[in-house]
C-alpha cells in the first residue's frame, strides 16, 4: 500500500516538474488554457486519479485525495500568477499600442509678479521682524513740521535745499523721507522703540539718477543703552542678509540733520571684489545707506528724556538696494511697468 | 568742490608723507567724502618744455614752418602751422606717444618734411576753449623738463563732497585742517608778509544798514595796480578747480576764496560814483545790470552793495556790470564781506543763480576770515607784481563773541559709542580738529575755535568729532539684545501682504506709478465730474504739466501703463497696484488731505492665447467679477456682495457698477468707456476695478471660527427656466432664496442660453440647487415642495415657465 502511494507520489511530483518547464513555453492566454486543461482537465493525471479514487484501498483514499489536491492547489496557483502576469503584459501591450505625445505644451496657467519693490521691502521686513522691530506708517502728504522742523531742520536751515521740495501750500508738502514716521510714531508710544517704516518719498529732481517719487525704508530703535556699536551691528546683520555673508560693510562719517554722529555705510562691491570698478566708481564698495545715532533735539520735540534713553535711525532707498542686488541698470524701470520688466521677479 | 594735492600740500607739513591715495582715504572715512581721486599729470605725458631755436618756411606749404627746437638733451625737427613764436620762445612740446586729445603724436613726415613732434596750443593742452597760435611760456624754464611739473599740472585733484554743516571745508585751509586731524601731520599757517603791519581803519565810510543782513564789510582800495597776466602755475590751478581765469584781480580774487573759503569780489574804485558804500536791502522794483549782461529786478529781500546813487552788485552773488573790473582799471576796491546765509540762499534761489561765492555764504562763514583774505590777495598780487600798497584796511562788523567752552563727559562718549576712549586720547583729537582743551577729572573742556562755532555747539556735537576722528572702524561691533520688544506685523500688514501674494498667485502682474497725474489726464478721464474722485490736490511747484496734481484713484495710471505696454507690442495684460489716493478734505483741520489704500486692477486682452488644446479667449467684465468674488471668499468676507449699477463718465453707461458689501460701497467695477478708449488708440476692451482696500480689510475677519462639518446628507435639484431677458440673474436669484427657507444652502447658475431654440426676447437659465437640513436628512418629498412654490411664485413675478 506504501508502495502505491509513493508511486502516485512519484508520479504527480514528475507531473509538477513537467508542468513547471511547460508553463516557461507559455506565451498567450491560449497557451495558458492549454496547459490548464493539460493539467488540471478532465484527462489529466490529477483529475483521471481523483475520478478514480475508488480504486484505491479505503484506508489510504484520505490520504491519496490529500496528496493530490495538494499538487493541485500548486498548480492552480502557478497558473494564477500565470494568468494575472498574462493580463498585465496583455494589458500593457494594448496600452502600448496607443499614441501620446508628451511633449505638447502644457495648458496654460498665468504667473503673475509681486513688484519687485514691495519683494525686497518685504524681505528687509522679515528681517526686521526677526530682530523684534514693528512696521510703522505714516501720511505721505506731511506737514514742515514733521518732515522737516522736527527731524531738527529749522527754516532756513541749508540742509532742507539738499531735499527740494513739493509744496501743497507753504505749510504742507509730500513727504521727502519717511523720516517723519519717526516722530509720529515717539509721539505716540513712549521707549523703547524698534519700528522699520517702509513707503513713498518725494523730491523735485528728474534725471537718469533721480525719479520724483521713490521708495524708502527707515528704522528707529529708542531704548535705554542704544550704543553706536549697536547700531554697527543692526546694519551688518541687514546688509549681509539682503547682500550675502560674504560681504564686507563699512561706516563712514556724514552729516545728517538728524542724527549725530551720522554715517553712511556701504557694502563691498561684489563685480569687483573691492578692485574697484565701473558700478562701484572704482572704490570697491557701494553706497547702501545712511544712519546715525539719534539727534537728542528730537526727544525734545516728543518729551522724551534724553539722559534716560538713547537711540539710532537709518534711512535707505529701496530702488538703490534692488538695483545693486539684481544689477538693475537704469533707475527708470522701476516706473515705466514694462511688463517684461515686471515679469522678471 | 575740487583742490589739488599740491595745493594742500602749501598748508600740511610733511604731506608728502603720504601718497594722494592715502590721503583721500583718510579724509573719507572721517567724514570728508573724496568722491573723485585724479591725477592730471597723466594727461601730459611726452610733453616737455622746450625752445626754438631758429625756423624757416616749409618748401612745400606757404603755411607752415620748419623749427629747430631745442628739446634739452637734442635739436628735434617740428613741423608747425602757427606763426605766433619767434627763436628763443619756451613752448610746450608734444613728443611721440603724447596724447592731445583722442589723437597720438607720432613721429611722421608733414608734406615730405620730417617732424618729431608737435608744439602745442592752449586749447589742445586742454587749458582753455579757445586759442590762437601755440603756447608761449613766459618765464624761467629749462627745455627738457617735463611740461606738467614745470607748471603745475604734476598734480592730483580731488574732487571733495562738503556736508552742509561744514561751510570751514569749502576751502584748500579747511582740507588741511581735516588732513591734519586725520593724520598726524600739523598746519603750516602762511606767514604774511604784512602780518603785523596793517592798521585796522574803521573810519572809511562804510555804511551797513543792517548788521544781522551783512555782519561784517572789510574792503581794502589798491592803487595804480600794475596788471599782468595770471601766472601759469595759477591759471592751471584754478584751471583745475573748474574756475576760468579771467584776468589777473578776477583770478586772484578766486583763488584766493578757494584757499580760504572767503568769496571776494573786486570793484573798478573809479567807477564807484561815491566815496561811502552802503551794504542795505533792495528797495522795491530796484534793479541792476549784472555783470552777466543781464538786467535783474531786485525785490526787497535782497541785499545790494550800493554806492550813494545805485546798487553796485547784488551782495554774494554776481556783481554790477558798471563797476566791473576792465582793462582800464587803475584802482581796485576789494570786498571781502559776510553776509547772513539765509537771506543770500533766498536771493540765489529767486533768481536761479548759483555761483562759488553764494554757496558759501549760504552755509554761515567765519567772519575772521574778511581780514586773512584780503591779506592772503595783497600777499599774492606782491609776489606776481612786486608792488608794495598803502596799509589800509577798511573794515566794519557786528561785535559778537565767536568763543564757545562746550564741556564733554567721558560718561556721555561711553552712552552713545559704546566704548572707553582714554581721555588722553580724546584731548588730542580735539587738539588735532584745531579744539584747545583741559581735561578735568569727569569731563573735558573744549574751547571751540570761530571757525567751528556754528556747528560745534553741544556735547553731542563733540562726541561726533571724537568719534570720525577715534575712526568709526575702531568703534566695535554690539549685538543688540531684545528684551523689550516682540516683532510682528499687525494684521492690515499681514493682509496687505496676502492680498498682494494671493494676486500674484492669480496671474497678475504689479506696477507702482508716480502719485502725481497731469490735470489734462484727470479731466480727459472725466475724474472732475465724479463727486467723489473730483477733489485733487494740487502741487505748488510741480516738475512739469505731467505732475501737477495727485491722484484721486488709480484709473489714468493704468490705462497709461495699458497703452505703453501695447505700443511696446505687448497687448494682454493683467495688472494691479496699491497705493495711495490723496482728496481734499477741507473738515480736517491741519489741512492734511485724506489718503485711502486702493487696489487697482485693470485687464485687458487675450486670457488665453489660441493654443492646441483650447481656443482664445479675451478677457470679459466677468473675469474682473470672478477676480472680485475670489478675493471676498479668499479672505472669508461673509455677507452680501453686490454690484449697483452706478454711471461713472469713464465707463460704459452699462457695465458701470459700486460694488457694496453689506449695503457699504467699497469700490468700483466697469469697462472702460469704448470711446475713451479709442481716443487713446486702445484697440481692445478694458477692464477696471477699484476697491478700497483699508474697508475691505477692516470687513475681513480677523479670527475665523470654525462650523460644524455638515452631518446630514444634501440633495441637489437642477432647476431650468425660461424667462424675459430682461430680468436679472440677481432678480431670479433672490426670488429663489425667498422661496426656499434656511435648507437652502447652495445656488449655482450654470447654464445660459439664448438662441434659436427659445422665443426671442427670452432667455433660459439653468440652475443648480442644493438643499441641506442641519437636524436630519431631508425627505425628497420636502425638496419637492420647495421646488414648486419656487416655480409658481418665478411664474406669478416674471412669467418664467419650467423648461421642458
Ligand atoms: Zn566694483
Amino acid at each position: 500500500m506504501k508502495e502505491k502511494i509513493n508511486i502516485l507520489k512519484k508520479e504527480l511530483g514528475i507531473t509538477f516538474e513537467v508542468f513547471t518547464r511547460d508553463q516557461n513555453a507559455v506565451k498567450s492566454s491560449s497557451d495558458l488554457d492549454l496547459l490548464e486543461n493539460k493539467y488540471l482537465g478532465k484527462k489529466s493525471l490529477i483529475a483521471q486519479t481523483l475520478k478514480n479514487i475508488n480504486d484505491f484501498p479505503q484506508e489510504i483514499k484520505p490520504l491519496v485525495g490529500k496528496t493530490v489536491n495538494e499538487i493541485r492547489r500548486k498548480i492552480e496557483d502557478e497558473l494564477k500568477n500565470l494568468r494575472n502576469e498574462l493580463n498585465l503584459l496583455e494589458f500593457d501591450k494594448k496600452l502600448r499600442e496607443e499614441k501620446f505625445d508628451l511633449t505638447l505644451p502644457g495648458r496654460a496657467l498665468l504667473a503673475g509678479s509681486k513688484n519687485i519693490l514691495y519683494k525686497v521691502i518685504e524681505e528687509i521686513q522679515e528681517i526686521f521682524i526677526g530682530l523684534g522691530y514693528e512696521i510703522a506708517e505714516g501720511p505721505e502728504v506731511e506737514t514742515d513740521y514733521y518732515n522737516f522742523e522736527a527731524l531738527n531742520h529749522p527754516p532756513d536751515h541749508p540742509a532742507r535745499s539738499l531735499q527740494d521740495t513739493f509744496f501743497i501750500d507753504d505749510r504742507i508738502l509730500l513727504r521727502t523721507h519717511t523720516s517723519p514716521v519717526q516722530i509720529r510714531y515717539m509721539e505716540k508710544h513712549k521707549p523703547p522703540v524698534y519700528i522699520i517704516a517702509p513707503g513713498k518719498v518725494y523730491r523735485k529732481d528728474y534725471d537718469v539718477t533721480h525719479t520724483p517719487m521713490f521708495t524708502q525704508i527707515e528704522g528707529l530703535a529708542v531704548d535705554k543703552n542704544i550704543n553706536f556699536g549697536n547700531l554697527k551691528w543692526t546694519l551688518e546683520t541687514l546688509a549681509r542678509s539682503v547682500f550675502g555673508k560674504d560681504r564686507q560693510v563699512r561706516f563712514r562719517p556724514h552729516y545728517f540733520p538728524f542724527t549725530e554722529p551720522s554715517a553712511e555705510v556701504d557694502v563691498s562691491c561684489n563685480i569687483c571684489v573691492g578692485k574697484g570698478c565701473r558700478v562701484c566708481s572704482g572704490t570697491g564698495w557701494l553706497e547702501i545707506l545712511g544712519a546715525g545715532m539719534v539727534d537728542p533735539n528730537l526727544y525734545k520735540f516728543v518729551n522724551y528724556d534724553q539722559d534716560e534713553i538713547n537711540g539710532f535711525a537709518f534711512g535707505m532707498g529701496i530702488e538703490r538696494i534692488a538695483m545693486l542686488k539684481y544689477g538693475i541698470d537704469d533707475l527708470r524701470l522701476f516706473f515705466e511697468n514694462d511688463i517684461r520688466f515686471l515679469k522678471q521677479f | 568742490m575740487k583742490i589739488t594735492y599740491s595745493w594742500l600740500k602749501e598748508f600740511v607739513d610733511g604731506l608728502e608723507k603720504y601718497t594722494p591715495q592715502d590721503i583721500a582715504y583718510k579724509l573719507t572715512m572721517s567724514g570728508t567724502e573724496i568722491k573723485k581721486l585724479e591725477y592730471i599729470g597723466d594727461k601730459y605725458k611726452n610733453i616737455i618744455i622746450a625752445q626754438i631755436e631758429s625756423f624757416v618756411k616749409h618748401p612745400n606749404a606757404d603755411k607752415l614752418s620748419i623749427c629747430k627746437v631745442n628739446a634739452g638733451t637734442e635739436i628735434l625737427n617740428i613741423v608747425c602751422g602757427a606763426n605766433n613764436f619767434k627763436a628763443k620762445d619756451i613752448v610746450a612740446l608734444a613728443l611721440d606717444g603724447a596724447k592731445i586729445g583722442d589723437y597720438t603724436i607720432k613721429k611722421s613726415k608733414i608734406r615730405g618734411e620730417f617732424s618729431e613732434g608737435m608744439m602745442c596750443s592752449e586749447k589742445e593742452l586742454g587749458l582753455s576753449q579757445q586759442s590762437e597760435g601755440i603756447l608761449i611760456l613766459d618765464g624761467d624754464y629749462k627745455p627738457g623738463e617735463s611740461f606738467a611739473n614745470q607748471v603745475g599740472l604734476d598734480d592730483w585733484v580731488f574732487e571733495i563732497e562738503v556736508t552742509p554743516n561744514r561751510p570751514d571745508c569749502l576751502s584748500v585751509m579747511g582740507i588741511a585742517r581735516e588732513v591734519c586731524a586725520a593724520t598726524e601731520l600739523k598746519l603750516k599757517y602762511p606767514q604774511y608778509r604784512f602780518e603785523n603791519e596793517i592798521n585796522i581803519d574803521t573810519s572809511f565810510n562804510i555804511e551797513i544798514k543792517d548788521l544781522t543782513l551783512c555782519p561784517r564789510y572789510s574792503a581794502k582800495i589798491f592803487k595804480n595796480v600794475i596788471r599782468c597776466e595770471t601766472p601759469l602755475w595759477m591759471k592751471n590751478r584754478l584751471f583745475l578747480c573748474d574756475i576760468r581765469s579771467i584776468d589777473l584781480i578776477v583770478d586772484l580774487t578766486n583763488y584766493v576764496m578757494l584757499e580760504v573759503g572767503q568769496p571776494l569780489h573786486a570793484f573798478d574804485a573809479d567807477l564807484l560814483t561815491s566815496n561811502k558804500i552802503i551794504i542795505r536791502p533792495a528797495s522795491a522794483k530796484e534793479s541792476i545790470l549784472a555783470i552777466d549782461g543781464t538786467t535783474r529786478i531786485l525785490d526787497e529781500g535782497t541785499i545790494v552793495i550800493a554806492d550813494e546813487n545805485s546798487p553796485v552788485a547784488i551782495a554774494g552773488i554776481m556783481g554790477g556790470k558798471n563797476t566791473e573790473i576792465n582793462e582800464k582799471t587803475k584802482n581796485v576796491f576789494l570786498e571781502s564781506a559776510n553776509f547772513y546765509g539765509p537771506a543770500i540762499m533766498k536771493t540765489s534761489k529767486k533768481i536761479g543763480l548759483r555761483s562759488e561765492a553764494s554757496n558759501r555764504f549760504e552755509k554761515k562763514i567765519d567772519p575772521l576770515l574778511t581780514i586773512t583774505a584780503i591779506k592772503r590777495f595783497e600777499e599774492l598780487l606782491n609776489k606776481i607784481n612786486g608792488q608794495e600798497f598803502e596799509k589800509v584796511i577798511y573794515d566794519s562788523y557786528l561785535v559778537v563773541n565767536r568763543e564757545r567752552t562746550v564741556n564733554l563727559r567721558y560718561s556721555k562718549i561711553k552712552q552713545i559709542l559704546g566704548i572707553e576712549i582714554e581721555n588722553k586720547t580724546v584731548s588730542q583729537i580735539l587738539e588735532r580738529l584745531g579744539i584747545k582743551n583741559k581735561i578735568e577729572p569727569d569731563y573735558i573742556s573744549a574751547q571751540v575755535p570761530s571757525f567751528r562755532f556754528e556747528d560745534l555747539e553741544r556735547e553731542i556735537d563733540l562726541v561726533e568729532e571724537i568719534a570720525r576722528i577715534y575712526g568709526f572702524e575702531n568703534i566695535p561691533t554690539q549685538k543688540l539684545d531684545f528684551k523689550s520688544s516682540q516683532g510682528r506685523y499687525t494684521f492690515n500688514q499681514k493682509t496687505l501682504m496676502k492680498i498682494r501674494q494671493t494676486l500674484e498667485d492669480i496671474g497678475l502682474n504689479e506696477v507702482i506709478n508716480y502719485s502725481f497725474i497731469g490735470l489734462k489726464e484727470f479731466k480727459f478721464f472725466k475724474l472732475d465730474e465724479e463727486k467723489s474722485l473730483k477733489d485733487y490736490i494740487s502741487i505748488l511747484n510741480p516738475l512739469n504739466e505731467d505732475f501737477e496734481i495727485l491722484r484721486t484713484c488709480l484709473l489714468q495710471s493704468l490705462v497709461k501703463n495699458l497703452k505703453d505696454n501695447i505700443s511696446r507690442k505687448i497687448q494682454d495684460l493683467r495688472i494691479f497696484e496699491i497705493s495711495k489716493v490723496f482728496l481734499k478734505d477741507d473738515s480736517n483741520n491741519n489741512n492734511l488731505p485724506v489718503e485711502k489704500t486702493k487696489l487697482a486692477i485693470l485687464l485687458s486682452g487675450k486670457i488665453n492665447l489660441k493654443s492646441w488644446n483650447c481656443s482664445e479667449r479675451m478677457h470679459d467684465f466677468y473675469d474682473m467679477k470672478g477676480i472680485l468674488e475670489y478675493l471676498f471668499e479668499k479672505f472669508r468676507l461673509k455677507g452680501k456682495l453686490e454690484l449697483s449699477n452706478n454711471e461713472y463718465k469713464f465707463f460704459h453707461p452699462l457695465i458701470s457698477a459700486d460694488i457694496n458689501f453689506e449695503n457699504e460701497k467699497i469700490g468700483m467695477i466697469g469697462k472702460i468707456h469704448p470711446q475713451l478708449v479709442d481716443i487713446l488708440d486702445i484697440r481692445q476692451d478694458v477692464y477696471y476695478m477699484e476697491i478700497d482696500i483699508d474697508s475691505f480689510i477692516k470687513k475681513s475677519p480677523s479670527q475665523k471660527k470654525f462650523t460644524r462639518i455638515p452631518q446630514f446628507p444634501s440633495i441637489s435639484i437642477d432647476l431650468a427656466i425660461v424667462i424675459d431677458d430682461k430680468v436679472t440673474n440677481r432678480e431670479v436669484e433672490d426670488e429663489i432664496y425667498k422661496n426656499s427657507g434656511i435648507t437652502l444652502v447652495n445656488l449655482r447658475l450654470f447654464d445660459l442660453y439664448k438662441g434659436k431654440q427659445i422665443e426671442e426676447g427670452k432667455k433660459s437659465l439653468a440652475y443648480s440647487l442644493e438643499f441641506r437640513a442641519g437636524d436630519r436628512t431631508l425627505k425628497d418629498l420636502e425638496v419637492e415642495i420647495i421646488s414648486k412654490r419656487i416655480i409658481e411664485n418665478l411664474n406669478k413675478k416674471f412669467g418664467a415657465m419650467l423648461r421642458q
